[in-house]
């Protein structure tokens, strides 16, 4: 499919305040490049949707400026709002919002024809768009005589087929099985690099955000706390919400006892040292709490400066996966092992190794209360 | 079941019940249709039978102009009522129009205005003559007049009273359409009229479709209206014809009779269809999804928009009962000028003291009162008995139960009113004449409504109540008593207010059945009606409208708004 340039998306300082509670939205900055697949992930009621539906424009920002290819489109301090059919832009709802009363060519057939499109471009539009999704069988079918995954993918060829500038999703593989989800999201990824599209995406979803974006935001309470390469959210975390969020479920608390650039040594009780990648900046003296991934903790390993002894307190073997849960001096860790054997027995002493690169620490600001 | 023979005679019983109310009457009716004999006359039993009488009515010009009419008011009101109440739905569902609570609470009002009553309201408002509109157009020196008894007073009367079951319908269909939907088209293109026609109107078809129906089956059954603004210009539409075959002498009782069972037929078959698209598939329910309200920015329009409702409320219910006012209390009706209007020496009790000077009134006030006791008490009992036996118990022949209890829906009040007569006119000694004939009418007529009113406070309790109470070791009577009884009690109220109201208003099927000593209010409103008195006929309305204001409220009260749905068919 050839057509329009992919146009960049900018938004800055949005805040979205409703009538009631606190702001939706924060103050939510970011901008994604050109054909770039950005994935806005976090807990429910973070204000996802809210923010997709402030760029789409059918909420209207109490603050900030969104601008799509360079054309500020909502802008309340300049008085700007343009609608949502004049910012040149598709959606895939959470609920599809696919016309039951329509077949699958009408819905398809929808956008262009309120975009002045000659009918035997639109006829080859559609027939193109319909073989890329996989469609192309079902184009005379009414929509209700589809299942959910076909119906998902007709919402996705009604917002692309007129090749949208900016492509925005909300969820819309939640309501699939777990199964079909699963296939979806590789094809959807496919679909969307095919066709070169900017695209903003959100999820709850951590596996179906990483394997979709290029880059990924994560948010909470209305905030946007990291936004980078599902890389440099997987493994350099920007504060403990964001690694608990995406899987770093394992805590410890300490003190810092000394630093040494990048990294510090930290007093975990008992006498217990450990040392630990600074990710925040930190001095000696402060209270950290440390973020651990299950997958990076070492179970019969005794190598590095961070080796201790363990033992293990109870193992949960999942067929390709095990997870064992560890006492470490007094604290109780969550250790996962990958392969169809599990190694260890319950009640044994083990060694573990927890390399510093994957101990993160960050400044002691109490437990997370959600999540 | 146990005791299986009480079940069968227990069934048995109330299929008796509802043979006496609802079919034999019916059936005597098809037969007074078919036959050339005059009950009264003739006596009873004497039948020879033809269809001649269908053939005389089918080629009589005169039924055809009645038909005619009668297509062209209930048409084109209900052309009136789809443009209204699918717009007040619209405003009230789907836009930021401010005041939308309290535009959604009014804009049912005009539906609890007997029709009469707002027949007389319009002729005092649009008689071509005196009425207060030429009268007002006449002050500020335009050159506009309007008549009322015309058709098209006809159609516009019906559209703004019957706009209401428009409305009802359309406006839960948006509250339940998932608003991503509309969304979807905005986002792909379409501006806010084209997503209002190419998406909303047709996902919600299968409501408008059946509020459409639902208006005109009501319209085609209304008698007081039609009664009020043809009679001076002579507009016959169906239900006044019928009531004319009635008041000939000698009495075309036969003739009645075919275009009543006319009527029912096409009444039915509306009906039919209006069930069948009710129960078709509808695009939009969701079961219990509740969907976050969409409203659509109207921006400065909403001010104009709200205007616009407020005006629609202030021409179905400010305006008549603000006519009403001014013609009870006026000495004479003749207003020279806007001075006049306000000239407070021209107003007086006077057509309050003439109204109650007549016994009639208080007489007929009082068995408008009884009737309405002994339709309410009887009535509310049976359809609890009816709703309990089809809801609650595995008896056999509770489906015919059910299509006995809701055949009435089909059959518009005056063709009840016939069907009474034929059936108790011609048995020497029997009901005609006597107050309980009025009330098995209106029992028979809103049992339908009683038992669907009564059927949701039964689904709202658990079965399992019940049936703890079983485990306890008490027998059936002992668990309706002691537990069905007492939980359902607000319900079982609440119907039976509902049924008192309804047959304080009931206008249809009274006139076949009364006689001077068993008159009724509503029946005796269209007598001053036409002594010509518009003084009079505007106190005793104002007094039938404030009673079933208080009455109205008082079930309001008790059922907490659950009472508004079920006015609904009866109009
Ligand atoms: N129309 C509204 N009126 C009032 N509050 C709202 C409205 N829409 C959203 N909110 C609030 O804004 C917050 C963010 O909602 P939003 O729908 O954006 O969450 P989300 O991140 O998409 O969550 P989910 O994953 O559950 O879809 C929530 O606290 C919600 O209650
Ligand atoms: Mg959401």
């Amino acid at each position: 499919m050839t057509g329009k340039i992919p146009a960049t998306l900018d938004v800055a300082g949005l805040r979205k305040q409703f009538s009631v509670g606190r702001p939706a939205i924060d103050g939510v900055s970011f901008a994604v490049p050109p054909g770039e697949i950005v994935v806005l992930l976090g807990p429910s009621g973070c204000g996802k949707t809210t923010t997709l539906r402030c760029v789409a424009g059918l909420e209207y920002p109490t603050e900030g400026t969104i601008s799509i290819a360079g054309r500020i489109v909502s802008s309340p301090a300049q008085g700007i709002l343009v609608p949502p059919r004049l910012r040149d832009l598709g959606m895939v709802f959470q609920s599809y919002a696919v016309w039951p009363h329509m077949t699958v060519r009408q819905n398809v057939v929808y956008p262009l024809k309120h975009r002045k499109t000659g009918r035997a471009e639109a006829l080859r539009k559609v027939d193109e768009v319909l073989a890329l999704v996989g469609l192309s069988e079902y184009a005379e079918r009414p929509v209700v005589a589809l299942s959910g995954g076909q119906m998902q993918r007709v919402a996705l060829a009604r917002s692309i087929v007129y090749r949208p500038q900016l492509l925005l999703l909300d969820e819309p593989l939640s309501n699939l099985d777990a199964k079909l989800r699963l296939r979806l999201r590789d094809d959807l990824r496919r679909i969307l690099k095919q066709t070169g599209m900017t695209a903003l995406y959100v999820t709850h979803d951590q596996a179906e955000a990483v394997v979709i974006g290029d880059r990924i935001g994560v948010m909470r309470d209305g905030k946007l706390l990291q936004m980078g390469s599902p890389d440099e959210i997987y493994n350099r975390p920007a504060d403990l919400f964001v690694a608990n969020f995406t899987g770093a479920t394992n805590e410890l608390t300490g003190t810092l006892v000394e630093r040494n650039g990048a990294f510090g040594v930290v007093d975990l009780g008992n006498g217990q040292r450990a040392e630990a990648a600074l990710i925040h900046a930190l001095g000696p003296g402060e209270k950290v709490r440390i973020a651990l991934r299950p997958e990076n903790i070492a179970i019969g390993k005794h190598d590095g400066s961070n080796s201790f002894h363990a033992r293990i307190l109870d193992r949960r073997y999942q067929g390709t996966q095990t997870i064992y849960d560890i006492d470490l001096f007094g604290r109780r860790l969550e250790v996962l092992e990958l392969g169809t054997a599990a190694r260890h027995e319950v009640g044994v002493d083990a060694p573990v190794s927890l390399p510093r690169t994957i101990c993160w620490a960050y400044r002691d600001e109490g437990p997370l209360t959600n999540q | 079941m146990r005791l299986n023979f009480l079940s069968v005679a227990w069934v048995a019983l109330l299929l008796a019940i509802l043979a006496f109310l609802v079919v034999y009457p019916v059936l005597m009716l098809l037969l007074g249709a078919l036959t050339d004999t005059n009950p009264v006359v003739d006596g009873f039993g004497v039948f020879r039978l033809s269809v001649e009488n269908f053939t005389t009515v089918l080629t009589n010009p005169n039924v055809g102009e009645a038909l005619a009419n009668t297509l062209i008011a209930c048409g084109g009101g209900t052309v009136v009522a789809v443009v209204i109440g699918l717009a007040f739905s619209w405003i009230v569902v789907r836009t930021n129009t401010p005041c939308k609570r309290f535009l959604a609470a009014a804009s049912i009002l005009p539906l609890f205005a007997p029709p009469l009553v707002a027949g007389v309201a319009w002729v005092i408002l649009g008689s071509p003559k005196t009425g207060l509109i030429n009268t007002l157009f006449k002050w500020v020196n335009l050159d506009w007049r309007v008549d009322f008894y015309t058709l098209g007073g006809l159609v516009f009367v019906f559209g703004i009273y019957y706009a209401p079951y428009v409305y009802m319908f359309t406006a839960s269909a948006l509250r339940n359409m998932d608003p991503s939907l509309e969304e979807a088209a905005e986002v792909s293109g379409a501006s806010a009229f084209a997503t209002l026609f190419s998406v909303t109107f047709p996902l919600i078809m299968p409501a408008i479709i059946s509020g459409t129906l639902l208006s005109f089956i009501v319209m085609l059954g209304i008698y007081g209206i039609p009664a009020v603004l043809g009679a001076p210009t002579n507009i016959n539409v169906l239900t006044t014809y019928i009531f004319k075959l009635t008041n000939w002498s000698p009495p075309l009782y036969n003739t009645a009779a075919a275009v009543a069972i006319i009527l029912m037929v096409v009444t039915g078959l509306l009906v039919y269809l209006q069930q069948k698209v009710l129960t078709g598939r509808s695009y939009t329910t969701v079961a219990g999804k509740a969907f976050r309200p969409r409203s659509v920015d109207l921006g400065p329009w909403r001010w104009p928009v709200l205007g616009l409702a407020v005006l629609y409320l202030c021409i179905v219910v400010v305006l008549p009962l603000l006519a009403l006012i001014v013609a009870a209390f006026r000495k004479f009706m003749f207003i020279r000028d806007a001075a006049s209007l306000v000239d407070l020496r021209q107003y007086s009790m006077v057509h309050f003291d003439s109204i109650f000077d007549n016994p009639l009134t208080l007489r007929s006030i009082y068995n408008a009162v009884e009737v309405g006791l002994i339709t309410a008490l009887t009535g509310g009992i049976l359809a609890f008995a009816i709703g309990y036996t089809i809801y609650r118990t595995r008896a056999p022949g509770r489906r015919t139960i059910d299509l006995l209890s809701t055949l009435p829906v089909a059959i518009p009040g005056l063709v009840i009113g016939v069907a009474y007569l034929w059936a108790w006119i011609g048995l020497p000694g029997g009901l005609y004449g006597t107050i309980w004939i009025l009330a098995l009418a209106f029992i028979a007529r809103f049992m339908p409504d009683t038992v669907k009113a009564l059927s949701t406070s039964f689904l709202q309790i658990h079965r399992e109540l019940e049936e703890a109470a079983w485990l306890c070791g008490k027998g059936m009577l002992g668990t309706i008593r002691t537990i069905m009884l007492p939980l359902a009690s607000p319900g079982v109220i609440a119907a039976m207010t509902l049924l008192f109201v309804l047959s304080i208003r009931e206008l249809g099927s009274s006139l076949f059945l009364y006689t001077s000593n068993t008159m009724v209010m509503s029946v005796l409103l269209l007598d001053y009606y036409e002594g010509g008195n518009i003084g009079k006929t505007a106190a005793f309305s104002l007094v039938q409208t404030v009673l079933l204001g208080v009455l109205i409220g008082f079930a309001n009260w008790l059922s907490r708004g659950a009472s508004q749905a079920s006015v609904g068919r009866t109009g």
